[in-house]
């Protein structure tokens, strides 16, 4: 949801720049945009269907997550001049690292995800497997590799919308923001096309 | 009736590819951040 939230403001940031600077709004131009739709389909059959995420075994969830990852990071190395793409790949980069690290997983730890359930619901998953249907697997910090770039961010507890996200998410959504935005700018010489 | 079938018509007939092309580059952009951020919202989902 923050994520999407980033690209949406993007847009209407770059919408509000383009009206200003009295020059038109365009959508980014990228390259090997059927890459990202490629890589995608291993995360939407494990956590986003359904009929098919709770019969996926977590060995191969892991695989796939990382597997997409890679393809996701090639997809940022092939759009490269595009605005905000290296902020892009420097957030998918840190959670690759800490998700590779900690088997295929984004680590939680039970605190920050007590901010997220009941802890009756939470004293039922077991350290060490998975938070639900997602990327995250719920682990002490101490058992934690890259604790720094874990799911270890809250926002304030009256925030109505409560979710864990890690520094990456940050600047992912911080890349996502100025790949939307910058299209309100007057075009550089170097193009953003490939 | 005829007139909202020739509306719609016409509407459809300003769909053009590069309207496509960025709802596919949209669509992409939004694959994009699901598929490299991990935020968790807690859906334990019945798991």
């Amino acid at each position: 949801m923050i994520l999407l939230a980033a690209i949406l403001l993007g847009i209407l940031a770059g919408l509000l720049l383009a009206r200003w600077r009295k020059r038109s709004w365009a959508f980014p131009t990228l390259g090997f945009v059927w890459l990202v739709f490629v890589a995608f389909l291993p995360q939407f059959f494990a956590f986003y269907l359904p009929a098919t995420r709770k019969h996926i075994p977590d060995s191969w969830v892991s695989a796939g997550l990382l597997v997409s990852q890679v393809l996701l990071l090639v997809f940022c190395w092939l759009n490269r001049r595009a605005p905000g793409v290296w902020l892009l790949a420097l957030g998918l980069s840190l959670n690759f690292l800490v998700i590779a690290a900690n088997g295929g997983f984004m680590p939680i730890s039970p605190q920050t995800a007590g901010r997220l359930v009941p802890q009756e619901i939470l004293q039922t998953v077991p350290p060490g497997s998975r938070f639900g249907y997602g990327k995250d697997i719920l682990l002490q910090p101490k058992d934690t590799r890259f604790v720094w770039l874990s799911d270890r961010f809250l926002p304030p507890e009256n925030f109505p919308y409560q979710v864990a996200f890690s520094l990456g998410d940050v600047v992912i959504a911080t890349g996502a923001f100025w790949l939307m935005a910058a299209q309100g700018k007057p075009p550089e010489k170097s193009s953003s096309s490939i | 009736m005829k007139t909202k079938l020739a509306n719609l018509f016409l509407f459809t007939q300003k769909i053009n590819r590069q309207h496509v092309q960025v709802a596919l580059a949209l669509l992409a952009v939004v694959m994009f951040v699901l598929g490299a951020g991990a935020p968790d919202s807690g859906g334990l989902g019945g798991r």
